[in-house]
């Protein structure tokens, strides 16, 4: 009843060893960012600074955690369950950048608007990258969450435009966006799988070549803004962390948090309301 | 500082929701017109199925992408409106038990397709009426 596959793609049961492992670091990499960003912006809900911010933050989270679910669901394809996924997976495990992990200080909603468009635009960027991507089960979600990301970006320049109106908010933007350029470049660090990502055709594109065309996308519109962005050549390099499951402090506090409910109580069975797994 | 939070921008997302955009195959909506036998009994089990935000079936609103029979058991292909979605749960095992009550259906699964995504132009006619009823513009 499946709508017939592309012939150059390889479906879950054709997957060799190295193959499986190679999809399933890529789809880590997708869906851990997409989660942990979706937590630290869900910490906005009640703070942002008007009502209808509250609600488009609430929406946007809303929409990561949707598309984290869309790549967790495809793990679970491979054999993951959730709690092997999220709530019983090591925190030295994750695999998500250190941007999205980076904690918000009080009241910095600048931040949260520079830290959203940063990685909005790499998330647009990586799944054009896998729109063409080699494996079938991967290829029929990435355009629906594509879709859903062209309202994140208008969310996060529409801010941008406000929060630089004046000196004092571009001081503050400045600011934010020498704090977090070099952890956004850590969205580009590779795993240890990532030759093979790209052999296999599950990603079209390089992550050198991903990097070149966030840089120069981020680029000019932060400059047209009154912002420089800093030489990435420059800044501290995060020498492979994140991608690698060495975090920060930050994360391994997240992670206690995300988890406790989970933990506290203690379910003999997975956490499964009214339905079995699809 | 004072946060010119109200200032009008040139961005246009708070101005109206773009629900239209897509041109999706002309086999879809699905909603079983030609199927017969048990495959018939199994869209119409299906059209019971409603949105949980609004009155309509989920068949109208275009969700269910095929339905497929072989020696009893039941395979469902359908999507949602958006990825993140929280009542998914319940609408796939709504639609499974819907699927269920056809006396010749031993067992149902149901499998999310994203591919054609989902826009406002899959749904049916009916089920336009039925959202036009309820005060929705499409």
């Amino acid at each position: 009843m499946s709508e017939t596959p592309r012939p150059d793609t390889i479906d879950r049961r054709e997957l060799s060893a190295e193959q499986q492992a190679a999809v399933e670091e890529l789809l880590f990499r997708l869906a851990d960012d997409e989660f942990v960003h979706a937590e630290r912006l869900t910490e906005w809900q009640i703070y942002a600074p008007t009502l209808e911010s509250d609600l488009a933050i609430a929406n946007i989270a809303q929409d990561e955690f949707g598309h984290a679910r869309l790549w967790y669901d495809l793990l679970k394809q491979l054999g993951y369950t959730e709690p092997e996924c999220i709530w019983e997976r090591d925190p030295t495990e994750w695999t998500h950048s250190l941007l999205v992990e980076r904690p918000f200080d009080a009241g910095d909603w600048g931040d949260a608007v520079l830290r959203g468009y940063l990685y909005d635009v790499a998330e647009r960027i990586r799944l054009e990258a896998v729109a063409d991507t080699s494996y079938a089960p991967l290829a029929d979600r990435v355009g629906k969450a594509l879709e859903e990301e062209a309202y994140h970006r208008e969310h996060a320049t529409n801010w941008l435009e406000r929060l630089t109106a004046d000196d004092d908010g571009q001081a503050r933007m400045q600011d934010a966006l020498d704090d977090l350029f070099p952890a956004a470049l850590s969205l580009f660090d590779p795993g240890p799988r990532e030759d093979d990502i790209v052999a296999f055709g599950f990603r079209t594109e390089s992550l050198a070549a991903m990097r070149t065309e966030w840089l120069e996308t981020i680029g000019p519109s932060l400059e047209a803004l009154g912002l420089a962005v800093p030489d990435p050549d420059e800044v501290a390099q995060s020498n492979g962390r994140g991608r690698y499951g060495t975090h920060t402090d930050a994360w391994h506090d997240l992670y206690d948090e995300v988890t406790a409910t989970y933990r506290e109580v203690d379910f003999e069975t997975p956490v499964e309301l009214r339905a079995t797994e699809e | 500082m004072t946060m010119p939070t109200n200032t009008p921008t040139e961005s246009e997302a708070c101005t109206f929701t773009e629900f239209s955009d897509g041109d999706p195959s002309s086999e879809y909506p699905k909603t079983g017109s030609e199927a017969d036998g048990i495959e018939a009994e199994v869209w119409k089990a299906l059209y019971e199925v409603e949105d949980p935000e609004m009155p309509v079936s989920i068949v109208d609103l275009g969700l269910i992408y095929d339905v497929d029979i072989e020696d009893g058991r039941c395979g469902v292909a359908m999507t949602l409106t958006y990825t993140g979605c929280p009542a998914r749960e319940m609408l796939l095992n709504d639609v499974k038990c819907a699927a269920e009550t056809v006396p010749e259906v031993d067992e149902a699964t149901v499998e999310l397709r994203y591919t054609p995504a989902w826009n406002v132009n899959m749904v049916t006619e009916d089920g336009k009426d039925s959202l036009r009823d309820f005060g929705l513009s499409v």
